[in-house]
């Protein structure tokens, strides 16, 4: 077929990828999509894989309902509960934008513990990941402060008190437990300036860190791959002494069984 | 693990990769594209349960709790504070520790320790191998640290709180072990009404929360009521921040909570005392 190809169907294709070559010859970013999308991973990749990118779109659901919140909500003690209230009763959907942003930082708090419970499980945090272990739990602990800071800007009894004691609790911390939590507070008590600060944390500051981290968190994955579960039989990098088993017997690999079989692996590690 | 060993399996890795591996799309893509489908589709699920169980009145709870609750106001103080779930933990831990030597543990100390075993894990298990069976510290430590962060969190969402209506019914019987005067009984009330309560335990009745003390026996050492109640509006200037200040009750409120506190020497029912 493409060898029959009308002139006037080349000078279409022609015209409908020179917008692409165009940006590929400035920036490589086609070529960057095509080796994210086409780059090989290992063969026994399973759904436990996607607890990573579901935790991303539950950021990113946070994000979006984040932004449209922000468009209505009034970050000051006059204003806060009663916008608030505006947004879950009066506002168009008002009420799914709000109840998505609240249920969707439970949810991903859930998917980011799932997820390293997952990462912890398959050992992927070995050699040569580490240092993705380590943006992994710095994400976790951002994460837990974005939830600390959005907690308390409904501006709703529930919001007030915790905040209280959570300042508090962080004030018994040994030499800079004071400083900290007259930081958070912006004074001597929980008012404007502390729900001024809180929304610029909670908006600006901690999401900004979360995006940069996610970022080379991803980077990295791209860059080493995902391991191969650890019960997979021919998982990618394990070591396959058995291969040369079968090759000497001229017979198929011999498959390790139920674990059993681990006497061809060689010495367990020490 | 030596080096060489290591660098030797992420190259055999890359190579297994490239020779047997399926490209990202559209075979893993498809399963991320699901899963990220199943992410909202929950989400959304549980914004309108949420929404479409409630009712516009504060406080009206539906399945997964209400809209919001009253307007903040720094004046109430019978207001129990309950942090969001994934802190549950957090907020049980304390009540195992008691204020003011040990809270600090719980506060800062379990909780940096946990967060350093967390960054130094890598650094901690440098053994190269993954499959469970192999690896038993791993498995019974997780298992440890799930069950404990399960049950932690579990027992903060259940922990019961003293209702003020409750404790007020007390009073009567707080004034006869403790020989309360006139105005100690009003004191007492206040004591109860104010949500002292939802932290502090007296004569065997409330809930022991941030390693709040027992006060059943806190007027014991002969402090006057002012000092109480110089204690009370300001706790911070006595070093103690985890208390809140409660400047708000007034003056004359304060001093009555002062007097109920200089006459609570003891009963028999009290708990260990400071």
């Amino acid at each position: 077929m493409a060898r029959t190809k009308s002139k006037r169907r080349t000078q279409i294709e022609q015209l409908l990828l020179a917008p692409l070559n165009w940006l590929e010859e400035r920036s490589g970013l086609v070529g960057a999509v095509k080796y994210f999308l086409f780059r090989k991973v290992p063969h026994d990749t399973n759904w436990f894989h996607t607890l990573g990118s579901a935790t991303l779109t539950a950021f990113i659901v946070q994000l979006v309902t984040g932004v449209i919140l922000a468009m209505y909500y009034k970050p000051s003690p006059n204003e806060a509960y009663a916008s608030i209230q505006m947004i879950t009763n009066d506002l168009t959907l008002g009420w799914l934008v709000r109840g998505m942003h609240r249920w969707g930082a439970s949810v991903f708090i859930i998917l980011l513990f799932l997820h390293m419970g997952r990462v912890f499980l398959f050992g992927a945090y070995k050699y040569p990941r580490e240092l993705n272990w380590l943006i992994g739990v710095l994400l976790l602990v951002l994460a837990m402060l974005e939830g600390f800071t959005g907690y308390l800007l409904p501006w709703d009894q529930t919001a007030y008190w915790a905040t209280v004691v959570g300042i508090n609790l962080n004030a018994t911390a040994p030499f800079l437990g004071p400083f900290l939590a007259d930081f958070l507070r912006g004074g001597q008590d929980i008012g404007t300036e502390t729900l001024a600060r809180f929304y610029s944390m909670h908006m600006l500051l901690i999401p900004g860190g979360l995006i940069a981290l996610i970022t080379l968190h991803l980077y990295l994955v791209i860059r080493l791959g995902v391991t191969s579960p650890p019960w997979s039989k021919d998982g990618a990098g394990v070591e396959r002494e058995e291969v040369v088993v079968g090759r000497r017997g001229l017979v198929e690999p011999r498959p390790r069984g139920d674990g059993a079989g681990v006497e061809v692996r060689g010495r367990p590690e020490a | 693990m030596s080096n060489q060993k290591e660098r030797a399996y992420f190259k055999r890795y890359k190579e297994d990769v490239q020779e047997r591996g399926k490209p990202f799309y559209p075979y893993a893509m498809f399963h991320d594209t699901v899963m990220s489908l199943v992410v909202v589709c929950v989400i959304v699920a549980l914004a309108c349960v949420w929404y479409f169980t409630s009712g516009e009145e504060a406080g009206d709870a539906g399945i997964l709790g209400p809209r919001y609750t009253e307007e903040a106001d720094p004046g109430t103080t019978s207001f129990v504070p309950r942090p969001d779930w994934y802190f549950y933990f957090l907020f049980y831990l304390l009540r195992i520790f008691k204020w003011p030597d040990s809270v600090v543990l719980g506060t800062v100390g379990i909780p940096t320790i946990a967060l350093v075993l967390l960054l130094a894990l890598p650094f901690i298990d440098r053994r190269r191998e993954r499959r469970l069976v192999r690896r038993p510290v791993a498995v019974v430590g997780a298992l440890l640290v799930v069950a404990s962060m399960g049950i932690l969190t579990y027992r903060g969402a259940t922990a019961e709180e003293s209702l003020a209506g409750e404790a007020v019914e007390e009073v009567e019987a707080w004034q006869q072990e403790q020989g309360l005067s006139e105005e100690g009984v009003q004191g007492a009330t206040l004591f109860a009404q104010s949500g002292c309560m939802s932290c502090h335990t007296y004569l065997g009745s409330g809930s022991s929360n941030l390693g709040a003390p027992d006060l059943s026996e806190v007027g014991a050492d002969g402090r006057s009521p002012e000092e109480f109640a110089a204690y009370v509006a300001n706790p911070a200037e006595f070093g103690n921040t985890v208390m809140p200040a409660y400047a708000d009750l007034g003056e004359e409120n304060l001093l009555l909570l002062g007097t109920f506190l200089s006459e609570s020497t003891g009963g028999e029912g009290g708990g260990e005392g400071e």
